[in-house]
């Protein structure tokens, strides 16, 4: 009996927990979205240059692709 | 129920969805519709990949089979979790690395040649709109429920809803809103469980302990060693990147992001299960035993909430099909455009962006129609998993770390696996108790083997 009062303490704090982590993750999620829809609209490429700054290193992508080499070759 | 006040909930819900799909703003050009211009932070990529899978499989369906099998589910459902950990570690940030790559045709153009990225390109687009059209058939069946619209309303109100912001925004609408309705049911459901069982339920978590001893004990005697096998296959491999969760691995700001995105996707799903299977657990002494397994969440949050949070419940169950809807419908408009137009023809980014609008208008109609035949929504994703896997993983993976792919190989790999999985699901019904994944992922590897053996490196590789 005491057996089982033990698993049924861990079970219910586990089911407690796992509720708690979701609603979180939720939180964590909105916030992020709050973020997203918040920031000011501005054009796409000083939309992307204020990500980088805030991201605070280089992008990998920075490099431009081939498929936009025409684009890069007007602004080079 | 009161409709009235089911109605004003449900249109302050798409006036909130309305508000954040203009904040996230038309797509400008081809790259911004189709990996957001690569600039996804991890918290929207982890809510994306999450509010995508958690489809009404793995949130009434999961309540359904925990009412009856207990946490069975969530033992193969656990398969689930290790595949999405999988991906982050040694796949998705392989997928970033790749340059001008858009989609998973693209991937694999890049390893096979063109011809095998048409048809990787055929592939994903059957796929997605399979799985858009049992989507569309999930959020009507919840409309004509609860406001007795004709079904043939309902799935073209879904239809008509998703495609709108979807078609404009691409991907970043997509994320935007999918964020919005993760952050929505992942709020609201866990507290439909807490006052379940703290509330309503007998007894308590005693109570809860032997019905959940009762349905596992139920749930291991009807099941066989086989069909648990073929359970856990189906979740380790069913869902592994499909073109939603490929294009979010591509749109990531970093390799790292998209790694951390699918890990913590991963471990998520494993609490996410165990919510739900609990939430089954604990109907089984609050509504009664013969209620039919999909219908047991909706039950229950129908005797335990006043009308107001039966509305809001309500609204939870069409963000969580809408969020599967919108990435489904995306994703299949990129690959149109990037693996089956692309390859044949050159396009301005302009052109391409126009045909990718119109394809998500496309499919979503394409899908919409089919709804309305669609019997039943697992096993109309059931087929569509037993497809996926065998048609595509083997050539992608082996791709991805393989020096140099042969395209015979590719080619031979994604037509054996197809035609395997087709065979399968539509032709050999008396094979039911072999889930048709395993013979056609064994198939398309030794299609693999074989074209690799025989097949040239491709050209310039």
């Amino acid at each position: 009996m005491q057996f089982q009062t033990v698993i049924v303490t861990v079970i219910l704090i586990l089911v407690v927990i796992a509720a708690l982590l979701v609603i979180a993750s939720g939180v964590w999620v909105a916030t992020a979205l709050l973020r997203a829809i918040a920031r000011p609209k501005t054009d796409p490429n000083s939309n992307s240059r204020t990500e980088r700054r805030m991201d605070g290193r280089q992008q990998p992508d920075d490099s431009p692709h081939p498929r936009n080499l025409h684009k890069a070759g007007r602004s080079l | 129920m009161n409709p009235a006040l089911s109605a004003i909930v449900v249109f302050a819900y798409l006036a909130a969805l309305v508000f954040v799909a203009l904040r996230a703003r038309v797509a400008r050009d081809f790259d911004d519709f189709s990996v957001a211009r690569r600039t996804l932070p991890l918290a929207l990529i982890f809510g994306s990949i999450a509010a995508t899978y958690v489809g009404p499989g793995f949130s009434i369906g999961f309540v359904g089979r925990g009412f009856q099998t207990g946490f069975l589910f969530l033992c193969a459902g656990s398969a689930y979790a290790v595949q999405n950990i999988l991906v982050g570690l040694l796949v998705a940030p392989r997928l970033r690395e790749l340059k001008n790559c858009c989609t998973l045709g693209d991937a694999i153009g890049q390893k096979y040649g063109w011809s095998a990225q048409i048809i990787a390109g055929i592939i994903s687009l059957g796929l997605c709109t399979g799985f858009s059209a049992v989507m569309i058939k999930a959020g009507g069946v919840v409309l004509t429920d609860t406001f007795g619209l004709p079904p043939w309303l309902s799935v073209s109100l879904i239809a008509v809803i998703t495609t709108s912001y979807t078609a404009f925004g691409g991907l970043r609408a997509s994320v935007i809103t999918d964020a919005f309705h993760f952050a929505l049911f992942a709020a609201l459901l866990p507290i439909v469980l807490i006052c379940a069982m703290f509330f309503h339920l007998k007894g308590g978590p005693s109570t809860f302990f032997n019905e959940a001893v009762a349905a596992t004990s139920y749930g291991l005697k009807s099941t066989s060693p086989i069909q648990l096998a073929g359970l856990a296959v189906s979740f380790l491999l069913g869902e592994t990147l499909i073109p939603p969760y490929a294009n979010l691995a591509l749109a990531s700001r970093t390799s790292k992001v998209s790694k951390s995105g699918f890990i913590i996707a991963g471990i998520f799903s494993i609490v996410w299960f165990a919510v739900m299977t609990a939430t089954g657990v604990t109907a089984r002494g609050i509504v009664p035993s013969n209620t039919p397994e999909d219908h047991v969440l909706i039950e229950l949050i129908r005797t335990l909430m006043p009308v107001g949070g039966y509305s809001l419940l309500l609204v939870a169950l069409i963000s969580i099909v809408l969020s599967s809807l919108d990435s489904l419908l995306n994703a299949g408009a990129i690959v149109f455009t990037e693996d089956i137009i692309k390859p044949l023809t050159s396009l301005s980014d302009r052109t391409a962006l126009l045909i990718g609008r119109r394809a998500t208008v496309l499919i979503a109609a394409v899908a919409a129609v089919s709804a309305i035949w669609i019997q039943s929504i697992i096993d109309g994703l059931l087929i569509c998993y037993g497809i996926w896997a065998p048609a595509i993983l083997p050539a992608l993976i082996i791709g991805l770390w393989v020096r140099r792919p042969r395209p015979l190989a590719g080619i031979l790999s994604m037509g054996v696996g197809t035609i395997t999985a087709l065979l399968f699901g539509f032709v050999l019904p008396a094979s039911k108790q072999i889930p048709g994944i395993i013979p056609a992922l064994g198939a398309a590897l030794a299609a693999y083997l074989i074209g690799h053996r025989f097949g040239k490196i491709k050209a310039g590789a």
